[in-house]
């Protein structure tokens, strides 16, 4: 057959017509002829031809492809009864696009957090090496560069290649990313300190010039180059074709451009957007970094990137591995002495890679998975509702088609061509929703003064499996109606006109409705719990008063300052300070409570022996400057505050937390008492004071055990200089930065007021991520509950208007038409809620730990919620079932 | 309405044996769908008893394999009408569906008397 005839079908069509009635007026004419009327020769034509219109079907059906035929037809037909029942079609297809939508953008959002793979070559076979520690996920993968050395020199040849790297800005000095400076202004940016092999070790391509050179970055400062990534370079420096060559300052030392990184490589970690590459050795222009760290085999800040030989599997590599970490171990001891044997570990991003807190990330995941998988099953029940009740309704028309000939299998293939007619309309919205919704997301301002890369992309894997999801869905939704509708019994349809009750039918729509109410609730209440979480932790007491602070942050490192500088630097900075008009007190910090960093280690407590496979007491600690406490709002429970006289040559001294108090020096006066740090063992701090304990790193772990020594004799280069406002508002920023620049114009300098900061990433970032988020997923419950209940009690209330009818002409009371038809939709949805409620409680369960302030089990969320969902839904019963009031029984009896 | 004592073998004829019956009419020229019916009936003497309209379903599908092709012509009492004629591969069928037809005859008429060979 061919496919042109196909298309051209109807004009065939009519050259036969006109061929048959070409037989009819030449048969005509011999009859004539042969002596007959005109009509008798006319009626005798038509004998001797039969049915010219089945001649012409048979040829017709000859020229069309069967199927396509009438998969056009049942598409046309289709389209035309979407189109004559807007408000059905219009609330599917929504359902569908809110549905399909949001579960594109959330798992895209999470396939790229978990599972993106590096674009380099053959990223499975890239691992990292380290020691395990317990679990096959705890390591310890920090190296040091002579065991850098020595590992390669004893393994190196079971592998394809291995390289060492370090992150910049991680060292013990510097709590900030480096600086770069250009034409004066100084920003900062993410380095990388990584071997001469490392590009090529992933196998990457420089955009333009050229990478590193094997032996470049062998030796300390030796290599003053830099290779930018490519984003960086078009953000910083425009894309400029002419940067090979050029210089810039890093930390206030001099280095040449000598390349740019490929397109799209943001560096090997998620998140972090690694922007400017240096050869390892260059890592001495960190603060905290010592000349000769390529000497030190104590100086562990490498991570090791070995890439496995073709094919082979990181169990191939484990015995090699054995042998070099014992060695290693013999000759370089660790600290820790729980640590089992190196490991090759396939490089995952680090949301993977679990601490010994366990993995939030994926948690986190997890419940996002978990609610859009919840919100495109309500969806989806939803729409197989909808098209069940329509079912219904179209029993009758069914009967008819069916009389009139229809086959069975055509009135089925006719309905679930309608469902897959929907399906794809809600595909088309579901695009235009997740794109839209990946963007919004996308768009999310983390607030780090980190580098970023958050560049997750509409992923048309995952829309395909909501797709796909959805189509079976709706099939599946489709086939009950349509092979119930397409057994009708004709007689009882036809006589009956739909109105006799079908209980199977109800039945199973009951249940839906109750699944319905009982998703949706479990959703509100998930959304619920983080609003309640996200209030109660911003109006928790962190223990300081954060409301009229504002913090500059600097780091006059990045500028290329050495610490006798940089003291002085702010030394001068504070004094002129605290005498500035408005500021109420002044002080400065290493680090902000809840911000991007935290510094904590191990310490020596007298008394306190460090228990085998218990972990070695530990701390956080903070360096601050006298005052801190005033101007944070910090009580000085016992003791003193730190002063001027706690200078460098002074004897070392902290106060500590209540917390840590209570945990080294339970039932004891900790004044006096002496503790140190491991590394610097002949260096006691004595403690002088405790203050009360307040939050330092995020809104809802337990208190951990902190101390505060003095900025004079534990230097940072990255310090953040707090100001309390004397006034009502924080406007006193301004004259500090003027002051800054007064003193040093290349100062990087940000700003932030404290009550910002908190919303950072360790603070409130997440909770109101999680309550903005899970409040658009519940209330998306929430319309497609209203929707269900509401389609199926209207639904029901128009099948039983000639009962009413009946009920109301026998004299029945509105009440009692009122509670005949509420009753049925109001035991459904306190069924939904009873479910709903249980359901709740177990997802509470598994976000326990994100939940400040409030239990699992809070009991307001639980009832106001409930209450609302009732409240909504009984309303959802109530307005078909007024609507049921309004019949007039005459009318219902009559119109049958 | 036979003229002899025959009986007509009216929606009996094989399915491809109306084919052959009208590429053979064909042979002589072309002709219009009248007078293919009209010419099958005279030339069996009226036993093989064409449902006209059964014709063109027919044409259609041999017009499709490209043994038959068609104009628009002239009849001969002046009327517009659709003439086939027979293509060169229609006249290859032909000879190809004779010799098949001839052969299941013999091979019918040697299981129906087996004898009078």
């Amino acid at each position: 057959m061919s496919l042109l005839r196909f298309f051209r079908r109807s004009q065939w069509d009519e050259e036969r017509a006109r061929e048959l009635a070409a037989y009819l007026e030449i048969e005509t004419a011999e009859n004539v002829a042969r002596g007959m009327s005109a009509e008798e020769a006319r009626a005798a034509a038509h004998r001797k031809l039969g049915n010219p219109t089945l001649v012409r079907e048979e040829i017709y059906r000859m020229n069309s492809l069967g199927f396509i035929e009438t998969l056009w037809q049942d598409i046309r037909y289709g389209a035309r009864m979407l189109r004559k029942d807007p408000g059905f079609t219009a609330v599917a297809v929504l359902t569908l696009a809110l549905g399909i939508g949001a579960n594109t953008a959330i798992f895209s959002m999470v396939d790229w957090l978990m599972f993106q793979r590096l674009p380099v070559q053959d990223p499975k076979a890239l691992t990292y090496l380290g020691f395990v520690r317990g679990g096959p996920l705890h390591t310890d993968v920090q190296f040091s560069f002579p065991e850098y050395q020595q590992i390669t020199a004893e393994c190196g040849a079971q592998f394809d290649g291995m390289a060492a790297m370090a992150f910049g800005g991680a060292s013990g000095g510097q709590s900030g990313p480096d600086g770069l400076t250009i034409q004066g202004k100084t920003h900062p940016v993410q380095t990388y300190f990584v071997t001469g092999n490392f590009f090529s070790l992933l196998g990457l391509k420089p955009a333009i010039g050229r990478f590193f050179a094997p032996q470049e970055g062998n030796s300390a400062g030796a290599d003053p180059i830099v290779v930018l990534s490519w984003e960086y370079w078009q953000s910083r420096f425009q894309g400029d074709q002419e940067i090979v060559g050029k210089s810039v300052a890093i930390n206030g030392h001099v280095v040449t451009i000598v390349g740019v990184g490929p397109k799209g490589f943001f560096g090997p970690t998620p998140l972090l957007h690694i922007q400017a590459y240096l050869p390892l050795g260059m890592l001495v222009i960190d603060a905290g970094t010592r000349s000769d760290f390529l000497a030190k085999s104590d100086a562990r800040s490498l991570n090791i990137f070995a890439r496995l030989k073709h094919g082979a599997a990181v169990d191939q590599v484990r015995p090699a591995l054995d042998v070099v970490s014992q060695h290693l171990l013999a000759r370089y001891p660790r600290p820790d002495e729980k640590l089992n044997g190196m490991r090759a570990v396939p490089l995952r991003p680090p949301g993977m890679v679990t601490s010994e807190s366990g993995n939030p990330l994926a948690r986190t995941a997890a419940i996002f998975i978990t609610l859009g998988v919840l919100v495109l099953m309500l969806a989806c029940v939803n729409v197989a509702n909808l098209l069940l009740v329509r079912a219904t309704v179209r029993r009758a028309e069914m009967a008819v088609r069916a009389a009139l000939g229809a086959a069975r299998h055509r009135l089925i293939r006719q309905l679930l061509t309608e469902s897959l007619l929907l399906a794809f309309l809600g595909c088309v919205a579901g695009i235009a929703t997740g794109l839209a919704a990946t963007r919004a997301l996308g768009a999310i301002h983390l607030p780090t003064i980190l580098p970023v890369s958050f560049d997750f992309r509409f992923n048309w894997l995952v829309f395909a499996g909501a797709l796909l999801a959805t189509i079976i869905s709706s099939l599946v939704a489709g086939v009950a109606p349509a092979l119930q509708a397409a057994r009708p019994d004709l007689n009882i349809v036809l006589h009956d006109a739909g109105r006799s009750l079908t209980s199977r039918r109800q039945r199973l729509r009951s249940l839906m409705v109750t699944a319905q109410v009982a998703g949706s609730l479990s959703l509100l209440i998930v959304a619920g719990l983080f609003a309640r979480s996200l209030q109660s932790a911003q109006h928790a007491d962190v223990g300081f008063d954060p409301h009229l602070v504002s913090n500059l942050t600097m780091d006059p490192h990045q500028i290329g300052y050495t610490e006798a500088k940089g003291q002085s630097f702010y030394r001068e900075l504070l004094d002129r300070a605290r005498v500035q008009p408005g500021v109420a007190s002044a002080s400065l910090a290493a680090w902000i409570p809840m911000g991007d960093t935290e510094f904590g280690g191990p310490i020596d407590v007298p008394g306190i022996e460090p228990v085998k496979g218990q972990p070695h007491p530990s701390a956080l600690y903070n360096a601050v400057s006298p005052g801190y406490f005033h101007t944070m709002g910090i009580p000085i429970e016992r003791g003193r505050d730190l002063s001027e006289s706690d200078s460098t040559s002074a004897p070392h001294v902290a106060l500590i937390n209540r917390a840590m108090a209570e945990k080294y020096w339970p039932h004891q006066d900790p004044l006096g008492h002496q503790f140190s740090e491991p590394d610097k063992p002949k260096r006691p701090i004595q403690i002088i004071g405790v203050v009360r304990n307040f939050r330092m790193v995020d809104p809802y772990s337990p208190i951990e055990p902190a101390y505060f020594v003095p900025l004079t004799q534990h230097y940072f280069a990255t310090v953040t200089l707090h100001i309390r406002s004397a006034g009502s508002d924080s406007g006193v920023i301004r004259p500090v930065l003027t002051l800054v620049d007064s003193l040093e114009p290349t100062m990087p300098v940000y700003t932030s007021s404290m009550t910002e900061a908190l919303s950072g990433i360790n603070g409130y970032f997440l909770f109101r991520l999680g309550a903005i988020l899970t409040g658009i997923l519940g209330g998306l419950g929430l319309v497609l509950a209203i929707v269900g209940v509401y389609g199926v009690m209207s639904y029901s209330v128009s099948q039983r208007t000639h009962e009413i009818g009946i009920r109301m002409a026998l004299g029945a009371q509105r009440g009692q038409i009122l509670t005949l038809v509420g009753r049925q939709g109001l035991w459904l949805v306190t069924a939904g809620l009873a479910i709903g409620l249980l359901v709740a409680f177990a997802v509470g369960q598994l976000i326990r730990d994100f939940l400040v302030g409030i239990g699992p089990a809070d009991a307001p969320t639980y009832l106001v919620v409930s209450a609302l969902l009732a409240a909504v839904a009984a309303a959802a019963c109530l307005v078909p079932a007024r609507r049921a009031l309004r019949v007039d029984p005459i009318l219902a009896l009559r119109n049958e | 309405m036979p003229k002899r004592g025959a009986q007509p073998l009216q929606g009996e004829v094989l399915q491809g044996t109306l084919d052959l019956l009208v590429l053979q009419t064909l042979l002589l020229g072309p002709a219009h769908g009248h007078t293919i019916a009209y010419a099958i009936e005279h030339r069996s003497d009226d036993v093989l008893q064409v449902e006209h309209g059964s014709l063109y379903p027919a044409l259609h599908r041999l017009e499709d394999r490209k043994w038959i092709a068609s104009f628009w012509g002239t009849s001969e009492n002046n009327r517009k009408a659709r003439y086939y004629r027979l293509t060169p591969a229609g006249r290859k069928q032909l000879a190809v569906q004779t010799s098949r037809w001839e052969q299941l005859v013999n091979a019918v008429n040697r299981v129906l008397r087996p004898q009078s060979e």
